[in-house]
């Protein structure tokens, strides 16, 4: 058999609409995870035990428990529950909830890195606790975990091929349904990895440079 | 299927799969590993066209889902290559790649912390590029590799769940199973989920015991 | 008036304030000298609340600060100058300078911002209002961490070896500042290594030696044989001081 890739030639529209729905996804569950990292990075500063308690077993069964497994739970238990939510939400869901095990400690990174100094002297100039937290812990945090927070949207763009599982036709899930009618998988999917790691080269440049742009203030201190 | 109920017959399916799932994983990782590290022998001696082959293809690897490598091995060899793939031949090669191509880098970034003034040095004495390898950055690599590998084996035994898409009797096809089965999807997702958590639990332990040995071991030649 | 009674501060089973009195009157500035280790920083931390005192009581203008009802209205009423600037690195200038009042005093953002463009071009820094303070050296940094503890109106001004991250140059431009300030009237409790000027601006020189306050006199009398001299480690300290 030879390989020939202009079969695929009126097909790149169709594939084109699957990325758009792997891109959807991805913002989406991207800020959900960044949301939900936050709460979860506060919560494990908590003063209250069983706050910190809680919030360290969500991070650490998330990131232990395959997404695979993780996604049905939602996808076939929800329903169980009379909760009737279409695969694009669950994928959404499970998505955030997975990824924000992993932005938690990203951000959590950022938090504990930041000079004590600093927060003394807004502790010290009377500001409250809320506002401390919101106008200079989380700003700084934010920006140092840049890149981490970035390798978590990478990561979640590979994972988001298993929603096609739950019949969500993102990227992967129309790939499959063309390779079922042009039975040629191995240029679809030689294509389809070409293209994943197309994807999230460009969005590993576009988190260098938005690292440089956030961060453009704050060089290492020169005296 | 005619029972809808549990039976003490699905633990008995439950530890299989559980069987399937490590047996695979370590298949897997052993053959992943070895093949990392002779990826990366390979870059320390500099062997043109084949270590910029190996650092493109570890790239591809990294950075698209596991899930098309799987449907590309799965669905697209048999075609190309003219022969057959069955689903576990499928899963060992897909994942042997994948976690070679993880160990790849980890192995590279190894031999660097090492740092070539090392390297300079035990090459004065006479020694060759070998003897530098085994005597002096074998050692020295372990150690400072077994932590990196631990992180990326818990996460690898994960990834094997992708292997139920194309029909492996793993942990998660099982719980598939069940589910469609039973219908009792938190129950079954919680089991199967609680497995896999205690497998990623054990991986990491043994992972740091192995560090700790190892450090003490290293530590105690003065390395 | 900023009272320090019989204060005590240990950290596990180091004693390092060890029964301190210091009372600071509104238009004083009092210098505190004391070789290092002699407890100085933990002082200004016990006023600002940044340490929990073991015993005793610290109070600013009446407002205990180990009662967390008074802690939030004695902070308003100081303001602390740090010796390695903490500025907030993501915010500029200005923005450094116009957080607090804003949030903690309720004070109009444009009538803020108007204040604190005033205190930047007090100190010189009328042009670099919206620089970050990586974009700053270090002496316009400490300047910027001035304005911003002056931007509270403290009654009550806490300034921590303000100087002695900056190399010469930049100590002068920041000290030329200080001195503007205490002629001006503003009161400070100020810790140092610069002898000459503390003994310039300041109406009384305190000496802290092992958690305890050996020495506390009006300046002239501080430098002088029968006074603050007298005291043998203050003359040792005085003599070590001017050799380095
Ligand atoms: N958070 C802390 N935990 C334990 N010990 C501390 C802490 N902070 C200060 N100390 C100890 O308290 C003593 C006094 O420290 P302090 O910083 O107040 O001295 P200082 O007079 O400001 O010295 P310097 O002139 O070097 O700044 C030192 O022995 C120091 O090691
Ligand atoms: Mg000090």
């Amino acid at each position: 058999m030879k390989i020939d890739l202009t079969i695929l030639a009126p097909y790149v529209g169709f594939l084109a609409e699957g990325a758009l729905l792997t891109a959807e996804v991805c913002a989406v569950a991207l800020v959900g995870s960044v949301i939900l990292g936050m709460l979860v990075a506060i919560a494990r500063t908590s003063q209250l035990a069983w706050v910190r308690g809680l919030a360290f077993a969500y991070v650490d069964l998330f990131r232990n428990i395959p997404f695979l497994v993780q996604l049905f739970f939602f996808y076939y238990g929800l329903p169980e529950i009379g909760i009737y939510i279409d695969a694009f939400t669950t994928g959404v869901i499970a998505l955030s909830i997975s990824g924000g095990a992993y932005a938690s400690d990203a951000i959590r990174a950022g938090i504990l890195a930041i000079d004590n100094g600093i927060i003394e002297a807004a502790e010290v100039s009377g500001l409250p606790r809320r506002v401390i937290f919101t106008r200079i812990v989380l700003p700084i945090a934010l920006r140092t975990s840049v890149r981490p927070l970035g390798s978590v949207l990478i990561n979640m763009i590979l994972t988001s091929s298993i929603l096609s599982t739950i019949t969500l036709n993102e990227l992967t899930g129309n790939a499959r349904i063309v390779t079922s009618e042009t039975f040629r998988p191995f240029e679809v999917y030689v294509v389809l990895l070409l293209v994943y790691a197309a994807l999230t080269y460009l969005v590993s440049i576009a988190i260098s440079l938005l690292h440089r742009w956030l961060n453009r203030d704050m060089q290492p201190e020169v005296n | 299927m005619r029972y809808t109920e549990f039976t003490p017959f699905d633990l008995w399916l439950l530890t299989q799969g559980l069987g399937v799932t490590i047996g695979l994983f370590l298949a897997t990782s052993l053959l992943g590993v070895l093949i990392g590290v002779v990826w990366g022998v390979i870059r320390f001696y500099r062997v043109p066209v084949l270590t910029q082959l190996i650092t493109f293809v570890s790239e591809i690897l990294k950075n698209s889902p596991v899930l098309v490598q799987l449907f590309l091995v799965f669905f697209g060899f048999p075609g190309l290559l003219k022969m057959n793939v069955t689903p576990v031949t499928a899963a060992l090669i897909t994942l042997s790649a994948n976690t070679a191509a993880f160990v790849y880098v980890i192995a590279v970034s190894a031999i660097e912390s090492i740092g070539r003034d090392q390297i300079e040095a035990a090459r004065v004495f006479g020694l060759t590029r070998w003897q530098v390898l085994r005597h002096v950055i074998a050692p020295q690599a372990a150690a400072f590799s077994i932590g990196p590998l631990t992180a990326l084996l818990v996460n690898q035994l994960q990834v094997t769940s992708l292997i139920s898409v194309i029909g492996v009797m793993d942990l998660a096809k099982i719980g598939a199973n069940l589910n469609l089965r039973t219908l009792k999807p938190f129950i079954v997702w919680t089991a199967v989920g609680i497995l896999y958590y205690l497998a990623a639990k054990l991986v990491a332990m043994l992972g740091s015991a192995l560090e700790k040995r190892l450090r003490a071991h290293s530590a105690f030649r003065g390395l | 008036m900023l009272k320090v009674e019989n204060v005590k501060k240990a950290f596990g089973d180091v004693i390092v304030l060890d029964g301190v009195n210091l009372t600071v009157s509104p238009g004083e500035v009092v210098s505190i000298l004391g070789s290092s280790g002699s407890g100085k920083s933990t002082l200004i931390r016990c006023i600002n609340g940044l340490e929990k005192l073991n015993d005793g009581r610290i109070t600013v203008d009446d407002f205990d600060v180990s009662k967390p009802r008074d802690l939030a209205e004695a902070r308003k009423r100081s303001g602390t100058v740090f010796q390695l600037f903490n500025l907030y690195p993501h915010m500029t200038a200005l923005q450094n300078i116009t957080l607090a009042p804003v949030e903690v005093l309720k004070r109009p953002k444009a009538e803020a911002e108007a204040e604190g463009r005033a205190l930047l071009a007090s100190v010189g820094l009328g042009d670099r209002a919206d620089a970050y303070p990586s974009q700053l050296s270090g002496g316009q940094r400490q300047r910027v961490g001035i304005c911003r503890a002056l931007a509270m109106k403290p009654r009550y001004l806490l300034l921590d070896e303000v100087t002695s991250a900056l190399d010469p140059e930049m100590t002068a431009e920041v000290l030329a500042i200080l001195a503007k300030l205490a002629t001006d009237g503003t009161t400070m409790l100020f810790v140092t290594h610069e002898i000459e000027f503390a003994r310039q601006i300041s109406d009384r020189i305190v000496f802290l030696e092992k958690g305890k306050l050996l020495v506390d006199l009006p300046a002239e009398q501080f430098f002088a044989p029968d006074g603050g001299l007298a005291q043998p480690r203050v003359a040792q300290f005085l003599s070590k001081m001017r050799k380095d």
